[in-house]
C-alpha cells in the first residue's frame, strides 16, 4: 500500500523517448508488448530501478478509437500489463486521450468515449493494481473516461490533464475547472502531465494546489522541445528538472515523475525525494460550478438565468414538446448575454421522455452557451441524465428535507460532484418559521455529508412564498437566510415567486432581491432578461462593496439615461429607422417590432407583406448582387425582416400565412453550415417556414424529415468536394423515397453543371438567389 | 502582424472588391477585436528534403520546382472561436459571419507569420485541394505531424475539425507568391470572374 498523500511518491518518465533511444521509435509502441517484450521489460526494470514506485504500463494509446492495428486489445492490453509487472512494483494501466474530438468540434459522442474506457477497464481487470488517466486535454473526454474506470473498474484512479501556455487545456478549461470535475468524480488524485517542462507549468501546479486536497501529481516534459534537424529534441538538464521537482514537493505536490525526453537518470534523481512527508495544506473550498471554460463560485451574488422552465411559459413547453432545441439554445444565449451566471434547465413537460429531452437540451444548451447549468426536475432519472451528459459541475435542483427525496437524488450529486440545492421544505409543506425551515436546512446539510457531500456542495433555498398570500412569510424567507449562511452553505431563492397576484410585479420583485441580498442571498433564480433587477444585482455589487470603485456598474451602465434600464446591452449607435422599408433596408433588427406596428395601424398584414417587406428585401437583394452591399448587411436585414414577419403572422389568418416549408441540411460529413443558416435566414425573412435539419445530417434524416413535413422544397448545402458524394447519396435516397419536393443545391464548391450530374432540380449561388427560384416554385404551386 | 491586411482581407471574404467601404469596416474592427481574443493559435511543422510519396505528383511537383526543401505544417485558432460562432449564428447571424470571416482572416495571417521560421525564402502555403490537388492528402500531413496534440482532428469526411484549421506544404529556398491559378475555386470563382483576388495581402 502507498503512503498516498502523505509521502512522496515516484512515478516513471517518459516511455516513447526511452522507445526511440533503444531504436524503436518507428514501431506502434503498444505492438511492442507483443513484438519484442524484452525491449519494453527492459524500460520498466531500469525505471524500477531508478527508483519509480508506481511502473507505468505501456498502453497510453490502447484504446478502441486510438489503436487500429491488427493485434487484439485484449492480448495488447494483458502483455502491456504483465510486461510492466515484471519490474515487480506497483502497476497502474495507463490510459491516454483517443485522439478524436468529441462532437461538437469533432464527431466522437459521449457514449462511444465512455463505452471505449469502459472496454479498458474491463480488459485490465485483475491485471493492474491502478489506472493513470494522463494528457486529457478535452474536459468531456476526461469525464467520459474517468467515469467509466468508477464505474467499471475498482482500483485507484489517477488523472492528469495538459495544458498550455495559456494555462488551459486545448478546450479552453482552467486547473481550477479540471480540478472540479476530477475531484467531483472521485480520482485519487489529480494533476498535470506532459504539456510543458517544470519551469512553464510552475503556475498550473501551484493553482491545482490551491484548488484541490486531493494528492496532486505532476509529470513535466523535460523542459520546451526545440527542433533540431527536423527532429524534436529536450535540453533540460537533470539538474534543473529536480530542482524544480523540489520546488514542488516542497509546495505540496504529492507524486512526482516524467513525461516527454526524461529518463530513468531523471527519475533517479527526483527518488532522492520520495518518502519526504508531503506538507499538509489548508485549501479554502468554495461553492462552485462549472461549464467547460467557466467556473461560477457563489459569492458576490450570482444570477441563475430561469428562463429554461417551462412552468407557465406555453412557447417552451411546446419547443420541448416537439423536441425544438433551437428554441431552447436562442433563450439561453439570449439570457447570457443579459449577464446570467449560470442557467436553470427543466424539461419537465407532462408526455414526454423526460430523460431523454433532458439529455438532448443539456447537450444541445452546452454545444452553444458557456455558462454553467442547474438541472432541474422531480424525476430523478431526468436528473442523472441531465448531469451524466453535462460537461462540467452542474448544480441540481432539487432535494428537501424529505428522507426518500434525499435518498434519490444524493447518490447521482456524490457520483457526479454535482452541487446540490436542497429546498427548505418537507412532506408537511413549508414551515412558516425562521427557525422551522434552518432546522431543515441543517438536516440536509447533515443527510448530505452522511452520504459523502461536503457542506460546500450543498446550496440551501429558504423558498419563497407570494407576499399576497403569505405577507408575514416573506421577512421569514429572508431571516432564514441569514441563519442558513451560518451553516456554511450558499442560499438561493426563486425571486420572482414574491409578487404573484399583486400589480406592478417587477415593484415588488427589485425590493424583495434587494432585502435578500442584504440577508445573505447569494443566487437568485431570476430572469436576467429583466433589466432593472439584473440592474439591482449589480447596483448591490456596488453597494456592498463588491464591486470595487464601481468598475463593472460603470462600464455597463455608462450610458444609462436617468432610470431607463435596458436589459439589452447598449444598441449600437445607428440613426433610428424613418420606417419600416428603411428599418429592412438598413437591418435595425430592433426597431422592426415597433415599425411593423405603426405599419399594421395603416395597412393590411398582406400588404406590409407585400408592399414594404418583399420589396425592401428586394432591394437588399438587388444591392449584394451588384456588390453594393456586403454579406452582414444582407443578413442584417433578413433579420430585421423575420422580426417584422414575426408581427404581421400574429395578424394574419392562417391561410394567409405559410407560404411553404422548406427543408435544409448541411449533408453527412459535412460541419461547414454558415452557408446553409444564411440561407435559412433569408427564406425565414421571406414568409417561408423553415425546418433546419443542422450540419453532419445522415441521408435517413434528410428523408424522414421530407416525408414527415411535405416541404416545397429541400435545400441541401456541402462546401467540400468531398461531401458532394453524400449530397449526391442524400439526393438519390429522396428520390428512392418518392420525394417530389424540388431538391436546391448550394455550396463553394457546387455549380450548375455539378448539380446537374448528382441530380438536384435546381443550383443557386447564394441565399437571395435560392429564395428568388423559391418564390417562383411557390407561384406556381 | 499587418492589421490593415488582415482588415482587408477579411472584407474580402464579405465580398468587398478593392478598398473595403467603411460600413463594412465598422462591422470587422469589433469582430476582429473578439477573434483575437477568443483565437488560440496552434501550429506545427516538420521540414523535409526528399519529397514524401504523396508529393511526388502533380501539381506539387510543379509547385516545389527549385525548393531545397520543404516544411508540412498544420495550424489553428482552437474551438473556442467556433462556438462563439455558433453562438452568434442564433442570435445575431450577421455578426456570425462577419466573425467567421475575421478568424479565417486571422489564422491565414497568424500562419503566414509563423511560417518565416522557414526563411524569407520560401513559397506561400499550399493546401491539398489547391490546383487540383486531392483534399484527401490531408490525411498523409495528419500522418507526419500528429496534429491531435495540438487539438486538431481529421474528420471522417476529410475535413478537419475545429474549423478555423489548415494543412499544407511550404517549399523552402524559392520564392513563390499565391495566384488565382492554383485555387481550388479557380473555375467557379465570382471573385476572379469580376477581376479581383481574395489574397491581394498576401503578395507583400
Amino acid at each position: 500500500m502507498l503512503p498516498l498523500g502523505k509521502q512522496v511518491i515516484v512515478m516513471d518518465g517518459g516511455f516513447g523517448s526511452e522507445l526511440e533511444r533503444a531504436g524503436l521509435g518507428d514501431a506502434v509502441p503498444e505492438e511492442l508488448n507483443l513484438t519484442r517484450p524484452e525491449a519494453v521489460r527492459a524500460i520498466h526494470a531500469a525505471y524500477a530501478e531508478a527508483g519509480a514506485d508506481i511502473i507505468t504500463a505501456n498502453s497510453f494509446g490502447l484504446n478502441r478509437i486510438k489503436y487500429r492495428g491488427r493485434y487484439a486489445l485484449a492480448d495488447l492490453a494483458r502483455a502491456a500489463a504483465e510486461n510492466a509487472r515484471s519490474a515487480g512494483k506497483t502497476v497502474f494501466f495507463d490510459v491516454g486521450p483517443t485522439g478524436a474530438l468529441l462532437a461538437p468540434v469533432g464527431t466522437l459522442t459521449f457514449d462511444e468515449a465512455y463505452a471505449a474506457y469502459a472496454e479498458v477497464a474491463e480488459l485490465t481487470r485483475g491485471l493492474v493494481d491502478g489506472y493513470i488517466v494522463e494528457t486529457f486535454s478535452d474536459l468531456y473526454e476526461l469525464k467520459a473516461c474517468v467515469l467509466a474506470l468508477k464505474e467499471h473498474a475498482d482500483k485507484p484512479v489517477f488523472a492528469t490533464a495538459t495544458f498550455d501556455k495559456t494555462l488551459r487545456t486545448l478546450t479552453g478549461s482552467t486547473p481550477e475547472i479540471v480540478c472540479e470535475l476530477l475531484e467531483g468524480l472521485g480520482v485519487d488524485a489529480l494533476g498535470v502531465n506532459c504539456s510543458l517542462g517544470p519551469e512553464e507549468l510552475a503556475p498550473v501546479v501551484e493553482r491545482l494546489l490551491s484548488s484541490t486536497d486531493l494528492p496532486v501529481v505532476v509529470q513535466p516534459n523535460r523542459g520546451l522541445p526545440k527542433l533540431v534537424g527536423g527532429k524534436t529534441v529536450y535540453d533540460l538538464s537533470e539538474d534543473e528538472f529536480a530542482l524544480w521537482t523540489e520546488r514542488f514537493v516542497h509546495a505540496g505536490v504529492s507524486v512526482i515523475g516524467g513525461c516527454c525526453g526524461t529518463t530513468p537518470a531523471f527519475i533517479r534523481r527526483i527518488a532522492a525525494f520520495k518518502g519526504r512527508t508531503v506538507p499538509p495544506r489548508a485549501v479554502q473550498k468554495k461553492t462552485a460550478v462549472t461549464s467547460q471554460t467557466r467556473r461560477v463560485v457563489m459569492e458576490n451574488v450570482r444570477i441563475c438565468g430561469e428562463r429554461l422552465n417551462p412552468t407557465g411559459k406555453k412557447a417552451l413547453k411546446e419547443a420541448l414538446m416537439r423536441e425544438d432545441y433551437g428554441y431552447l439554445v436562442a433563450e439561453a444565449l439570449r439570457q447570457e448575454d443579459a449577464g446570467a451566471d449560470l442557467l436553470d434547465l427543466n424539461a419537465g413537460v407532462p408526455g414526454i421522455d423526460e430523460p431523454a429531452v433532458m439529455r438532448r437540451a443539456v447537450c444541445a444548451v452546452q454545444e452553444y452557451c458557456e455558462l454553467p447549468l442547474q438541472i432541474d426536475s422531480s424525476d430523478a432519472a431526468a436528473i442523472e441524465a441531465g448531469v451524466r451528459y453535462y460537461n462540467g459541475v452542474p448544480l441540481i435542483n432539487s432535494v428537501n428535507g424529505e428522507e426518500e427525496v434525499m435518498a434519490r437524488i444524493f447518490p447521482i450529486a456524490k457520483k457526479y460532484g454535482a452541487v446540490v440545492l436542497g429546498l427548505t421544505m418537507d412532506g408537511r409543506g413549508v414551515p412558516r418559521t425562521a427557525q422551522e425551515r434552518f432546522a431543515i436546512a441543517r438536516r440536509i446539510v447533515e443527510r448530505a455529508k452522511a452520504y459523502g457531500i461536503p457542506a460546500h456542495k450543498v446550496m440551501i433555498d429558504t423558498l419563497v412564498l407570494t407576499a399576497s398570500a403569505e405577507q408575514d412569510l416573506v421577512s421569514e424567507t429572508v431571516r432564514a437566510l441569514a441563519l442558513v449562511k451560518t451553516l456554511g452553505v450558499a442560499t438561493a431563492l426563486g425571486v420572482s415567486n414574491v409578487s404573484f397576484g399583486l400589480p406592478a410585479r417587477p415593484l415588488l420583485n427589485k425590493t424583495f432581491l434587494a432585502m435578500a441580498m442584504a440577508n445573505g442571498l447569494d443566487m437568485p433564480i431570476m430572469n436576467p432578461l429583466d433589466g432593472e433587477m439584473t440592474g439591482a444585482v449589480y447596483a448591490y455589487r456596488v453597494l456592498a462593496g463588491i464591486d470595487r470603485g464601481a468598475a463593472d456598474y460603470i462600464g455597463r451602465y455608462r450610458d444609462a439615461a436617468g432610470a431607463a434600464v435596458s436589459a439589452a446591452p447598449k444598441r449600437e449607435s445607428a440613426s433610428p429607422a424613418k420606417d419600416l422599408y428603411d428599418c429592412v433596408r438598413r437591418g435595425l433588427r430592433e426597431d422592426a417590432a415597433a415599425m411593423t406596428e405603426a405599419e399594421l395601424a395603416v395597412r393590411a398584414p398582406l400588404e406590409v407583406v407585400g408592399d414594404v417587406l418583399v420589396k425592401a428585401l428586394e432591394e437588399v437583394g438587388a444591392l449584394y448582387e451588384q456588390g453594393k452591399l456586403f454579406l452582414p448587411q444582407l443578413i442584417a436585414s433578413a433579420e430585421a425582416a423575420k422580426a417584422a414577419f414575426a408581427v404581421v403572422g400574429t395578424r394574419l389568418h392562417k391561410t394567409d400565412g405559410g407560404r411553404g416549408t422548406v427543408v435544409l441540411a448541411t449533408v453527412r460529413g459535412d460541419v461547414h453550415d454558415i452557408g446553409k443558416n444564411i440561407v435559412k435566414v433569408v427564406t425565414e425573412s421571406h414568409g417561408f417556414t423553415v425546418v433546419d435539419l443542422g450540419k453532419d445530417v445522415p441521408c435517413e434524416r434528410v428523408v424522414a424529415a421530407v416525408q414527415k413535413e411535405r416541404p416545397l422544397a429541400v435545400g441541401l448545402s456541402a462546401l467540400m468536394t468531398t461531401t458532394v458524394k453524400s449530397m449526391e447519396q442524400t439526393i438519390a435516397a429522396l428520390r428512392a423515397a418518392g420525394c417530389t419536393a424540388a431538391v436546391f443545391v448550394g455550396g463553394a464548391v457546387l455549380n450548375r453543371e455539378t448539380a446537374r450530374a448528382i441530380g438536384a432540380d435546381h443550383y443557386t449561388a447564394n441565399a437571395s438567389e435560392f429564395v428568388r427560384v423559391l418564390e417562383e416554385l411557390a407561384a406556381k404551386k | 502582424m499587418n492589421s490593415s491586411a488582415l482588415y482587408d482581407r477579411a472584407c474580402a471574404y464579405l465580398g468587398a472588391r478593392g478598398v473595403p467601404p467603411e460600413e463594412l469596416l465598422e462591422r470587422v474592427a469589433p469582430c476582429m477585436d473578439e477573434a483575437r481574443s477568443l483565437a488560440r493559435f496552434r501550429a506545427a511543422g516538420r521540414t523535409y528534403e526528399a519529397p514524401l510519396p504523396f508529393l511526388q505528383k502533380e501539381p506539387y511537383v510543379s509547385f516545389l520546382a527549385g525548393c531545397a526543401a520543404y516544411a508540412l505544417v498544420v495550424m489553428t485558432l482552437g474551438g473556442e472561436i467556433d462556438r462563439r460562432i455558433r453562438a452568434l449564428t442564433v442570435t445575431d447571424p450577421s455578426r456570425a459571419v462577419v466573425l467567421d470571416a475575421c478568424a479565417s482572416a486571422l489564422v491565414e495571417e497568424e500562419g503566414d507569420e509563423w511560417e518565416a521560421r522557414f526563411g524569407a525564402e520560401r513559397t506561400y502555403r499550399f493546401c491539398p485541394g489547391y490546383g487540383g490537388s486531392p483534399v484527401s492528402d490531408v490525411a498523409h500531413i495528419f500522418r507526419e505531424l500528429r496534429p491531435e496534440r495540438l487539438g486538431m482532428q481529421l474528420l471522417p469526411s476529410g475535413l478537419m475539425a475545429p474549423q478555423k484549421s489548415m494543412a499544407g506544404v511550404v517549399g523552402i529556398g524559392r520564392r513563390r507568391e499565391r495566384s488565382c491559378g492554383a485555387c481550388m475555386l479557380y473555375e467557379h470563382c465570382a471573385a476572379r470572374r469580376e477581376g479581383r483576388v481574395c489574397y491581394r495581402s498576401e503578395n507583400k
